[in-house]
């Protein structure tokens, strides 16, 4: 025990300090849309890679616009790949809960006009303005779970911000939900919230838990919490990095701002972010053509030549922080 | 692996299955069907690295249960019952498993072939009463107290000892693998991980095996590198929190924040790899995602690190008169885990050799396969030991292995259409134990069948065998120490 305490004192204090640091640079993170024009129908690769028809693209007056739902999307990254003009790049935000199921998509045409009125939520947000109980109700496939549980950790510490995890519902404030609710979860899913008291929050933790995922309209009829109770706050992620998680609850409780699209905000640092070898492209095979020609930022081309020149395993793929050549590489809202 | 398929007649599946398990280590993977008019039996060879498929015709939509000559193949049968409508008489606990029910009695999502005759399914699901002065029943979930996935414990005691645990799954069943039959091929791996994104990397490997096979695909071994680098990252992470979770349930706080605090370098490591902590969508038939060679420092640093801090750690937790004590329960004997099909971590804990990363191949295995843990006592401490050599197992070959990533392409190209009426297997040792993945095409190359066998169905008995006569206070430990995947098994 001695040597578990000297250990523990040596370690220090390992909680983050500041909360809602920027991703590392190689976190791929989720998709962001930028104002860059999109070529539409006439490229449509993201449509087409996209798993879980997260994206269309439709005719805004005379210039395509591109619409993603990030309440659909499972970040795997083919679309911000194979996107030519830059419409596309990740996200470099954990900040991304929203109040509204409209403010999980994202457009390429500025700043989206929402009702203010919809963006308050249910409850009477001020008495939960210190601290929250909240249940967790486990429906899917364990990976949002997992980081609800490293939101709990010393890196995160979630119960600084009053967040306590509780057992049972009826001492519950805010009821956390994840996976897609298929219908073997459903009735418990309802039971549990009609156990809790009024006035109750509920947030949505996860893709699965908005639309259903990779899973939606099945016969298991697993299409998100959104059908089965109402909703407060949406956290999308495939899972949420758990500082998303802490963003999501806060935004409930009134003590963080909600996330809402405004592409204007998109720095230039950002889209040479987007250029760096943190993307370097994978170059599935169907797209491997596409990706070589169409990613002239991205630095690294590992299959584009001969095997001879990459045969040198020291790394030289160019390691682009926030280089200024890159950055005023994709001038944009001008 | 590609497999072939060997007529067996139904008069000799039991005979032919208790021949084949008997000899030279060889093992039952699973059984189930592709399209309701047959029953199919994987069977494992893993002394030679093969596999069989066996096939047997039904003319009915029923046939003899073998569960009562082989028990692991218990709640397979019980699968087929709820997917394929095909009732297997004579079972000795024949209920639904998956479908509970709210479901359509006469709704079989994977038949695709019609019913010869309308069964009458009942979908009502009957706990086993134990009866007799004072045993009562201790229900249990489906909703738990901590952050978990769900699933219904239902205890019968005498006291505080458990007599016996029934357990209902079904609940987080999505319908997994039909969906994985809806989907075009190329977008398949998406849904594959998603079968339990705790275990993404090998879902994603197994499926990848799999599709590769139908094409007789070849990788670069900077992509096999890439992909037994993720295996091991994933298997790191997974025991470090599987350990951490023992040491909270037993009130050693210290060990669990540290273990916690600790996996979260492993999935640095995951993040620098794939830039995705659970390494999603790293991993894809015909490679994997480009690897950015200057990250290959991060890496080094983090496991590095990893292996200094976790260190004391482990050895304090080892060295704990109480921890060693609480861990003395719930054990599972060799023969049962043999009889059971026991795989994995739960498996080398009852002493049987098996780990698939030296009998199959897969990644880079089992030329680097580390030697196989193993501990005789079947225990929580044993399940516990198991894990802890393999930590340090998983470190040594990370740290080997980033300093060999060979140069080269990740990905190969694969032709757009699969082969038509083939059929295939991937086989994986995911950190919970033996995983396929069982693909058969159609004469058109789309995907007819996709059958997955996740570890945690072979290893959900062992908790019911565990915990008989302990105390009820030991099933979160042994529940734990079992590491089970609900999703996994659910589909």
């Amino acid at each position: 025990m001695i040597k578990l305490l000297s250990y523990l004192i040596g370690k220090g204090v390992a909680t983050q300090r500041k909360p809602f640091p920027k991703p590392d640079a190689d976190v791929w993170g989720f998709p962001e849309v930028t104002l860059a024009p999109c070529e539409g129908a006439a490229c449509n690769k993201c449509v087409t890679e996209c798993p879980t028809e997260a994206i269309a693209i439709t005719i805004d007056g005379d210039k395509p616009l591109l619409s993603l739902d990030r309440g659909a999307c499972i970040g795997c990254g083919r679309c911000i790949e194979v996107c030519p003009t830059k419409t596309i790049v990740p996200n470099r935000t954990y900040e991304v809960a929203t109040v509204t199921r409209e403010d999980l998509i994202l457009t390429n045409s500025g700043k989206k006009k929402v009702d203010e009125a919809k963006r308050t939520p249910r409850a009477n947000l001020h008495i939960f303005k210190e601290s929250v109980h909240a249940r967790v109700v486990s429906t899917g496939c364990s990976a949002c779970d997992a980081e609800i549980g490293a939101s709990g950790n010393a890196v995160f510490d979630i119960e600084r911000f009053g967040v306590h995890v509780v057992a049972s519902p009826r001492f519950a404030d805010a009821l956390l939900i994840t996976g897609p609710v298929s219908k073997g979860m459903q009735e418990p899913l309802r039971r549990c919230y009609g156990a809790m008291a009024d006035p109750k929050l509920v947030i949505a933790i996860g893709t699965c838990a908005i639309t259903g995922g990779v899973h939606k309209n099945g016969y298991t009829e697993a299409n998100g919490a959104d059908s089965i109770i109402p909703v407060d706050v949406y956290v999308p992620g495939c899972p949420p990095h758990p500082w998303s998680i802490i963003h999501g609850v806060l935004v409930a409780m009134g003590k963080a701002k909600p996330y809402i699209h405004n592409p204007e905000t998109i720095t230039p640092e950002l889209v040479a972010v987007a250029g760096a070898s943190a993307l370097a492209p994978a170059l599935a095979p169907d797209a491997a053509a596409d990706a070589s020609e169409s990613s002239a930022a991205a630095p690294s081309e590992p299959s584009a030549t001969a095997p001879a020149p990459t045969s040198d395993p020291s790394p030289e793929l160019p390691e682009t922080e926030s280089g200024p050549e890159d950055a005023k590489s994709e001038p944009k809202s001008e | 692996m590609r497999l072939s398929r060997i007529a067996v007649p139904m008069n000799q599946l039991v005979q032919n299955a208790k021949q084949w398990i008997d000899r030279n280590q060889r093992r039952f993977g699973m059984i189930t069907s592709i399209d309701g008019s047959q029953l199919v039996c994987v069977m494992l060879d893993p002394a030679n690295g093969t596999a069989e498929l066996w096939e047997t015709k039904l003319e009915r939509n029923s046939y003899k249960a073998i569960t009562n000559q082989l028990p692991q193949a218990h709640w397979n049968e019980r699968v087929l019952f709820d997917m394929f409508g095909i009732v297997p008489e004579g079972h000795p606990r024949l209920k639904h498993i998956l479908l509970h029910e709210q479901y359509d009695p006469s709704l079989f999502p994977l038949r695709r072939t019609a019913l010869p005759v309308q069964s009458q399914i009942d979908r009502k699901f009957n706990f086993l009463e134990v009866k007799g002065e004072g045993v009562y029943e201790i229900p249990v979930g489906p909703i738990h107290a901590g952050v978990i996935e769900p699933a219904h414990f239902r205890f019968s005691c005498l006291g505080e000892t458990i007599l016996n645990l029934e357990i209902k799954m079904g609940w987080v069943h999505r319908g997994v693998e039909k969906r994985l039959t809806e989907v075009p091929w190329r977008k398949a791996r998406y849904v594959a991980e998603a079968t339990a994104s705790d275990t993404a990397v090998a879902n994603a490997l197994a499926h990848a095996i799999a599709i590769e096979s139908l094409f007789g695909a070849e990788l670069p071994a900077r992509a096999e590198t890439l992909r037994t680098l993720a295996l091991e990252i994933e298997r790191l992470a997974m025991h470090a929190i599987d350990v951490g979770g023992m040491a909270n349930d037993v009130g050693f706080l210290g060990v669990f924040h540290n273990l916690s605090r600790l996996r979260g370098y492993a999935l640095g490591m995951a993040q620098a790899l794939s830039g995705n902590r659970f390494m999603r969508a790293f991993i894809m038939p015909g490679g994997t995602r480009e690897f950015d060679n200057a990250r290959t420092e991060k890496i080094k640093t983090l496991v590095k690190n990893m292996r200094e801090e976790i260190k004391p750690i482990l050895d304090v937790f080892e060295d704990n008169q109480t921890a060693k004590q609480r861990f003395s329960v719930a054990s599972v004997s060799k023969s049962l885990a043999t009889e059971f099909n026991l795989v994995g971590v739960s498996a080398r804990a009852c002493g049987i050799e098996y780990d698939c990363r030296r009998h199959f191949k897969h990644g880079l295995y089992p030329q680097m396969a580390p030697p196989i843990v193993v501990r005789a006592q079947g225990d929580i401490l044993a399940r516990t030991r198991v894990r802890v050599a393999e930590i340090y197992s998983s470190m040594n070959l990370i740290e080997k292995l980033i300093n060999e990533i060979p140069a080269g392409k990740t990905t190969i190209n694969l032709p757009d259409t699969l082969p038509a009426d083939e059929i295939s297997l991937g086989i994986v040792e995911a950190f919970r134990g033996e995983l396929l993945h069982l693909i058969v095409t159609d004469e058109d190359g789309n995907i007819a069948r996709y059958a997955i066998k996740d570890p945690s169905a072979n290893n959900w008995t062992a908790i019911s065998i565990a915990i008989r006569n302990n105390l009820i206070a030991d099933f979160p430990l042994a529940n734990k120490s079992l590491g089970l995947s609900y999703s996994g098994n659910d589909l």
